[in-house]
């Protein structure tokens, strides 16, 4: 029988072969749980009278939503989940400083594989698509996972998305994946995976790779992930013992939809308030005052990304009335950006460049925006609130966009400046 | 469970949104999951009578999108409250999950449906095997019903007293098994 990726890691899983539309109770190889959740879980399993966790060497904790505390309530919870850590014998817990995005460290440290089916309480565990593992996010039910080792899911259908064509000078992959998601559409995407493919992928690192799982999770897609290739090899060589396991779905698998998508796509692209499909060209908000502008978070925290929007800042000061945060993603990546002079070129450009991990987009506990005020930034989502004051406006764009209106203090076309 | 539900039906059309007209937000607010506190308030933003006209196994006919908005369980455990079954034209997955969640028999991709039946009508609804009857009209639809795994989760009484089936079961050192 053909078969996508999505029914192939699955039929691995359940030990015989599933289909798009099946529901199932897969245990999955990995388990993670972001530093927020980690109390209510222990609070859910002891309600249920759950002294220990089904397999607490499948489960991953990591402290990346809020690694550096910044009240006193914060402290106190992060002094709990070191208790309840300890207390479930959960051995693959990284801490503040220790890993950082919990998204994208796993895959650096050669904890993901292509291949591996993951549970996460995250949306954006789709992230481990981009070395072709299947991450599937859970809710409440993480603690069902947790302490019964599976939870029921519908195989998804897949819509297959074959990726053509070539970047232009100033367009990111960001701006291509902001795009596309507002062409696919929530109707189409809903509930599948969005599988990458295709020629051009070949010309898409690592980074580019996590920021197109990373969106479609946006419109309701259940997953998303890239076909294995040599760039994932490349990418993962000398992380992962042993060969890998090269992932594709059969040619003759039976897909929701396929689409070719171009990368070269003419301008840069913004998502205005209130939704991340809200998508325009940038030179329809051009111009826009920003105070607030912010690189990082799962979508564009790689080192990529990083270099991206130093080449735009290219020693350039940020105008004085913004304010500019980067948050490298990882420990790695923010090791990386300093050997290669990155963090200096933000420093001296005005930026403040904070712990690895979310960064502000975890809901704006860490430097969050003032009413009234308005932000650029390359999260995942543009929601009133979603980066502290309800009355804050939003936008996204790519690490370029974001880097040339930091430096403006408008919203700006990053070809301005290049 | 008897999965076979006798009663009157109460039809209702398209995008019936979650927060607001199945239930007020200010439950999801606070976090509220307590059926019996939510029962009295189900559909409240559409029929604020709702809840004390409707008898337990009646049954919610609803078109398009039913429950969709941001997925809140609050409204489905109201319809757990009040003992109803749902059938519905399609519900977004968000909410689709938490109606399995709270209990609540459905069957989820009923095409047409809301006009196979008025508010008031007779109905005799099959959800184990997905046979809607209208005993006034005297009429006869067969509809895709639920995987065996989701009737079982509905038959426990929703995910948290499932789940609990399951911890017990591993606990009297039976397997861990989904159907455990």
């Amino acid at each position: 029988m053909a078969q996508t990726v999505t029914e192939k890691i699955l039929s691995r899983v359940m030990g015989r072969p599933v289909e798009a539309g099946e529901i199932i109770y897969p245990e999955p190889d990995l388990v993670t749980v972001h530093d927020w959740y980690v109390v209510n879980f222990d609070k859910a399993l002891k309600e249920l009278g759950v002294e220990r966790l089904y397999d607490a060497t499948k489960v991953l904790v990591c402290t990346d939503h809020e690694p550096v505390a910044v009240s006193a309530a914060a402290a106190e919870r992060q002094r709990r989940v070191r208790e309840i850590v300890a207390e479930y014998d959960i051995e693959q817990f990284y801490d503040a400083g220790r890993g950082g995005h919990g998204h994208i460290f796993p895959m650096e440290l050669g904890l993901i594989r292509p291949g591996m089916f993951v549970f996460a309480y995250d949306i954006h565990v789709t992230n481990y698509g981009a070395i072709g593992c299947l991450g599937v996010p859970l809710v409440t039910e993480i603690s069902e996972v947790l302490a019964c080792g599976s939870a029921w899911i519908r195989v998804p259908e897949t819509v297959r998305v074959e990726i053509s064509g070539q970047l232009a000078a100033g367009i990111c992959v960001r701006d291509v994946a902001q795009r596309m998601i507002a062409d696919l559409g929530a109707d189409l995407v809903d509930y599948t995976t969005v599988e990458f493919g295709g020629d051009a992928l070949a010309d898409i690192d690592f980074g580019g790779r996590m920021t197109l799982c990373n969106t479609p999770i946006e419109i309701g897609a259940k997953s998303a992930i890239v076909e294995t290739d040599a760039e994932t090899e490349a990418w993962l060589d000398g992380r992962l013992d042993g060969p890998i396991e090269h992932v594709a779905s059969d040619p003759d698998a039976s897909f929701k939809k396929t689409v070719t998508y171009d990368l070269g796509i003419l301008e840069p692209q913004v998502a205005a308030p209130p939704t991340p499909d809200n998508v325009v060209g940038v030179s329809e908000v051009a111009g826009r005052r920003i105070d607030y502008a912010f690189i990082g978070s799962c979508a564009n925290g790689s080192l990529s990304d990083l270099r991206d929007a130093a080449r735009v800042l290219n020693g350039r000061r940020i105008e004085p009335h913004v304010r500019f945060i980067v948050t490298p993603g990882t420990q790695e990546i923010a090791s990386k950006a300093a050997a290669e002079g990155l963090l200096q070129t933000f420093i001296d450009a005005g930026a403040i460049v904070s712990a690895p991990g979310c960064g502000p987009c975890a809901g704006g506990r860490i430097g969050p925006m003032a009413p009234g005020e308005a932000s650029i930034n390359t999260g995942t989502r543009n929601d009133f609130g979603r980066l502290g004051a309800s009355e804050a406006e939003i936008y996204l764009g790519s690490p370029m966009t974001v880097a040339a209106s930091a430096v403006t203090g408008r919203i700006t076309d990053p070809r301005e400046l290049m | 469970m008897d999965w076979i539900y006798r009663g009157r039906a109460w039809v209702f059309g398209d995008n019936i949104g979650v927060d607001g007209d199945l239930m007020p937000l200010e439950f999801a607010l606070t976090r509220e999951t307590d059926p019996n506190v939510l029962k009295s308030h189900t559909m409240g933003g559409i029929d604020p009578e709702f809840a004390a006209k409707a008898a337990p196994r009646d049954i919610v006919v609803a078109g398009k999108r039913f429950a969709q908005g941001n997925p809140h369980i609050q409204g489905l455990l109201g319809l757990y409250g009040l003992g109803l079954g749902l059938v519905v034209e399609s519900i977004p997955r968000g909410s689709f999950r938490n109606a399995i969640n709270a209990g609540v028999p459905i069957l989820p991709h009923c095409s047409g449906v809301t006009a196979e039946a008025e508010t008031g009508d007779a109905l005799e609804v099959d959800f184990e095997n997905g046979i809607f009857r209208n005993v006034t009209r005297g009429t006869e639809r067969r509809y895709e019903p639920l995987a065996e795994p989701l009737l079982e989760t509905i038959a426990a009484g929703g995910w948290k007293a499932k789940v609990q089936q399951r911890v017990n079961a591993m606990k009297a050192g039976g397997a861990a098994g989904e159907h455990a």
